[in-house]
């Protein structure tokens, strides 16, 4: 079946490609990644973009979108799955070996063009780290289109921090980079920030200038972060986020993961601020 | 011109159906929708090309209520997909009116453009032909020409026949159209064709300017009001010719099963509802809102033409008197700051 379904990816959108897991790591708790390649070896069912998605699905139980994590010359994608219902369940009960299916690349990705020249200031919030990742990532790999690297990020406890080893050792490494890692409530082995990411990303205060902002994590994190960058004086312009709603197909069909006439799974999940306005106030 | 004797009707409809699947109106028992000719059986079931409008749409001819879309083969680690199912046998859809076949002009336009082409409605829907009837008096509850339809030559159609009393006068407008014709040979005759004249609507919309409108009445206070009857039973998307949303879902039989799409309704709070709880739509009234958005300002943005074809279904079956025709006109008429 695999043999057949190879390029025709197009042709059938909504049938995935049966994929093996070679790995699976846990980053929190309730985080996994899970790495895939095609069940012959031969590398990846498609390549993706930061910023886009893959629908993973447990072909038994079902499938959910997922932020996915790709870099040239990586022989495998990455699944960074958040335990939060029926399906992620499963998926962190199985084991390396197991097939899964795997569709994509879905959604438009961060403007890494577009950004070329500017400061980044990335903040994230518990798994939103996953999709900022692979535009970090991006960066790193070609430091000179970029200019200076502000990280930000928090999580609900020591424990929930996703990406340990890149936050504290990999990223704090590369030229003109500084990380902030924070957690909400204080912890007996913690001497880092404690206190909200919003909070946080106001006291540090990066300058607007030259800068975009881009924005990943829970909703309400999200909410208050763009009203604190709103404060500090970045514009609508210089403000990127993504959207999270409901998907099914991946592909503009199904209908439900819509705000106004964008449907988040095509035309999303990335967004400029200024763009986000132009919407009916449901993100 | 064409004609086609209703005394042959049956004929040609035993014909049609020797050579692909013909749908047509029918009442079958309390249903009545475009079900397969070769299932008609005379003591049951009613011939309904007259009705405005059988109840059901023909629109699962294209998207069924629930389709197959592949074979799922899990035995432990291993899992494959063994077969999938685009299902491409010949159709036909005899009878459909104007108003439904601009329903499924509006889902060609979801499923076969903007980037993706859904396999398994395109296979169905390249293998369909349309066989249009035009409406020339239309029912209490048809606005079609205020939503860019025109009933008495549908855009869409491959073949358009027009019920001239003991005749229909048959043109064909297509290839698919033509191909038809040809299946009908010899059950065809010429002759000189009197079409009927169009009478009046008795329901008046006026939906000039009300997608530009509703881009600033999203907050408005209007839809408080008019979504507090609503139950959100879903039986308006049920009946719609152009709701096109569906839902995926698996089956498993210990180790084999298959995965497969059902209709699903924007109405429902499952529809929007988050593996983690949360659902952007729980409220009834923001599930109202978003269905008639999208068909009367969301698709015209997308597509250029509104979801809704005017063919008076909802307003017809919703429990609760919503009616989307007086929804157009309080657009209209509400004040926006
Ligand atoms: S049929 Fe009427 S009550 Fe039912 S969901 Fe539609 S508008 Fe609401
Ligand atoms: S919204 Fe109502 S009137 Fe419009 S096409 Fe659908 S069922 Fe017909
Ligand atoms: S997930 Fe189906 S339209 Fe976006």
């Amino acid at each position: 079946m695999n043999e057949a379904k190879k390029g025709m990816a197009i042709e059938q959108p909504l049938i995935p490609t049966v994929v093996e897991v070679i790995d699976i790591v846990d980053r929190t708790p309730d985080v996994k990644s899970f790495f895939v390649r095609n069940t012959d070896g031969s590398g990846l069912p498609f390549q993706v973009q930061p910023g886009q998605c893959g629908m993973i699905s447990h072909l038994p139980v079902g499938e959910a979108m997922i932020s996915c994590t790709w870099q040239e010359e990586q022989e495998y994608l990455e699944f960074a799955v958040k335990r939060v219902g029926l399906l992620t369940d499963e998926l962190h009960r199985i084991e390396i070996g197991q097939k899964v299916g795997v569709r994509g690349p879905y959604g438009n990705g961060f403007p890494v063009e577009a950004c070329k020249g500017k400061d980044m200031v990335f903040i994230a919030g518990g798994i939103g780290l996953a999709p900022l990742r692979s535009f970090i990532k991006h960066c790193f790999k070609h430091r000179q289109d970029y200019g200076k690297i502000t990280i930000i990020y928090g999580s609900r406890s020591s424990a929930d921090l996703c990406f340990k080893e890149e936050l504290f050792d990999l990223w704090p490494r590369e030229q003109d980079t500084q990380v902030f890692v924070t957690i909400d409530n204080p912890e007996p082995d913690w001497d880092g920030h404690v206190g909200f990411v919003p909070a946080y990303l106001e006291e540090l205060a990066p300058s607007p200038e030259g800068a975009v902002a881009v924005v990943c994590g829970p909703p309400i994190m999200i909410k208050f972060v763009l009203q604190s960058l709103e404060k500090m004086g970045y514009a609508d312009d210089q403000v990127i986020t993504t959207l999270e709603m409901r998907m099914k197909c991946g592909i503009g069909k199904c209908g439900r993961c819509n705000i106004g006439s964008e449907f988040i799974c095509l035309d999303g999940p990335v967004y400029y601020l200024e763009q986000l306005r132009q919407l009916p106030a449901e993100w | 011109m064409k004609v086609l004797n209703k005394s042959k009707l049956i004929e040609a409809l035993n014909v049609l159906s020797s050579q692909q699947e013909v749908f047509v109106p029918i009442q079958r028992e309390s249903q009545s929708g475009y079900f397969s000719w070769a299932d008609y059986q005379p003591e049951r079931d009613e011939l309904m090309l007259e009705a405005l409008n059988v109840y059901q749409s023909p629109k699962n001819v294209v998207l069924p209520q629930t389709e197959r879309m592949y074979g799922i083969i899990s035995q432990g680690m291993e899992v494959d997909i063994d077969q999938t199912f685009e299902d491409a046998h010949p159709t036909l859809i005899f009878g459909a009116r104007g108003c439904d076949v601009k329903g499924i002009l509006a889902m060609d336009e979801v499923f076969l453009t903007r980037g993706f082409v859904d396999s398994f409605y395109q296979a169905r829907r390249a293998n369909n032909t349309i066989v249009a009837n035009a409406c020339y008096a239309p029912g209490p509850n048809c606005f079609c020409t205020a939503m860019e339809v025109d009933p008495v030559e549908p855009v869409g159609a491959d073949v358009i026949i027009h019920d001239c009393g003991d005749y229909y006068a048959w043109e064909a407008r297509t290839g698919k159209g033509e191909a038809v014709t040809a299946q009908l040979d010899g059950l065809l005759e010429d002759k000189e064709v009197k079409l009927p004249s169009a009478q009046p609507f008795q329901l008046q919309v006026d939906y000039q300017g009300v997608a530009e409108k509703l881009k600033d009445m999203f907050d408005h206070s209007l839809w408080d009001q008019m979504a507090e009857p609503c139950i959100n039973c879903g039986m308006c998307t049920y009946v719609c010719p152009s709701c096109y949303c569906f839902d995926i879902q698996v089956k498993m039989f210990g180790e084999k099963g298959y995965r497969f799409r059902a209709w699903d309704s924007c109405m429902f709070e499952e529809y929007t509802r988050e593996a983690g709880g949360g659902n952007p739509r729980g409220a009834s009234k923001e599930r109202f809102r978003q269905r008639f958005l999208h068909k009367l300002e969301f698709f015209q943005e997308r597509y250029g033409t509104p979801l809704c074809t005017g063919c008076g279904r909802c307003i017809i079956v919703c429990p609760t008197d919503v009616n989307i025709a007086r929804i157009i006109k309080a657009v209209k008429e509400a004040e926006v700051e």
